[in-house]
């Protein structure tokens, strides 16, 4: 912090290229929770649900739709509830600090509590199967502290890397968030 | 009905998705398949009068899958959405209509393969772009080798640029 109290650069120097610990699902993938999320974004190709077609498929069996796999880390069981938080804070916002951004990552420390999503680039290599359990490698591949019109605001990109258990990319997501 | 390379057109229209009507309940059903508890979400009271939002949240975690479908559904099974970039431009909430279309911006054939570029959208009810961007897919070209899956890209496919934001 400056000596008026604000945000410096410095503060978030060592964030910028840091790496978090790697994540592995809980589960492995499993039909009826893909039936679910197809439901959810009313994507009805039989790809997804019916394993007779998937067969004949390039996949040869049942995927998800190739973005599933940023939705594949649950809390898991044994774990904090992050509905916790509701008994004794009532205007907690429900997302326990993490939207599914982080994926291992410490989250930064910072003053600004506004958060806006500010896109993504995304490349993808293959689906996640059902029965494969996804596993997510995050770093910080970017931090700045920039000046915009009202006010100072942080600029963050986490380039997130998913793959299989067994080292199989399926895709790179970089995500853009803007802290004001 | 899928693009097929021969019949790709620069400026054509490549895809179009409606998914109608947003209500409370399907946000719900989506916060519900993912497990995320963000009250901006399926919480009215919290939504309008802790955030002041005007109304509950269609979730950009949603959006994004629509744009990622109406990728794949263009490029038909034979070819693969190799990358995709969107930015968010403007709230979706309850009640708002939500539709996705993608125009053909440019096609290049690298080792027997082709790339097509498109420009994606998703508009409301308004015709109002709440989410854009830019998609490279992978098509076939007619005598050439199938779009190779797992899709391990060569080097020699980043000659294909992704436009910058507009």
């Amino acid at each position: 912090m400056s000596a008026t109290g604000q945000p410096t650069s410095a503060d978030f120097d060592r964030y910028r290229g840091m790496t978090g610990r790697t994540l592995v699902a809980g589960m492995p993938l499993e039909r009826d929770t893909l039936r679910r999320f197809v439901q959810a974004i009313m994507d009805t190709d039989p790809l997804y649900v019916d394993a007779v077609h998937a067969a004949g498929t390039k996949f040869g069996e049942m995927v998800a739709p190739p973005l599933y796999p940023v939705h594949a880390f649950r809390p898991p069981i044994g774990g904090p509830d992050p509905l916790d938080v509701l008994r004794t804070d009532p205007d907690a916002d429900g997302s326990a600090g993490n939207d599914g951004m982080y994926f291992g990552l410490t989250p930064i420390d910072s003053p600004f509590k506004r958060l806006l999503n500010g896109g993504n680039e995304i490349e993808f290599f293959r689906c996640l199967a059902v029965g494969e359990k996804c596993v997510a490698n995050a770093r910080y591949a970017d931090v700045q502290l920039k000046q915009g019109k009202s006010g100072s605001l942080l600029l963050v990109v986490i380039e997130t890397t998913f793959s299989t258990e067994q080292g199989e990319r399926l895709l790179v997501n970089r995500q853009t968030l803007i802290w004001r | 009905m899928a693009l097929r390379w021969n019949e790709i057109e620069v400026g054509a229209r490549a895809g179009e998705l409606d998914k109608g009507r947003m209500s409370s309940s399907h946000i719900m059903r989506w916060s519900a398949a993912v497990e995320n508890w963000h009250r901006i979400h399926y919480d009215h009271r919290f939504a309008t009068e802790h955030d002041k939002l005007p109304d509950i949240l269609i979730n950009g975690s949603w959006k994004q899958h629509v744009l990622v479908q109406l990728v794949k559904d263009a490029l038909g099974p034979e070819g693969w959405p190799w990358k995709i970039k969107f930015r968010y431009r403007k709230m979706d909430v309850a009640g708002d209509s939500i539709r996705a279309r993608a125009e053909v911006v440019a096609k290049q054939e690298i080792d027997g393969l082709g790339f097509v570029t498109l420009r994606v959208e998703l508009t409301d009810q308004n015709g109002a772009v709440s989410t854009g961007g830019f998609a490279i897919g992978v098509l076939p070209v007619p005598g050439g080798p199938r779009v190779p899956y797992p899709f391990v890209p060569k080097p020699a496919f980043e000659a294909v640029q992704m436009p910058a934001d507009e």
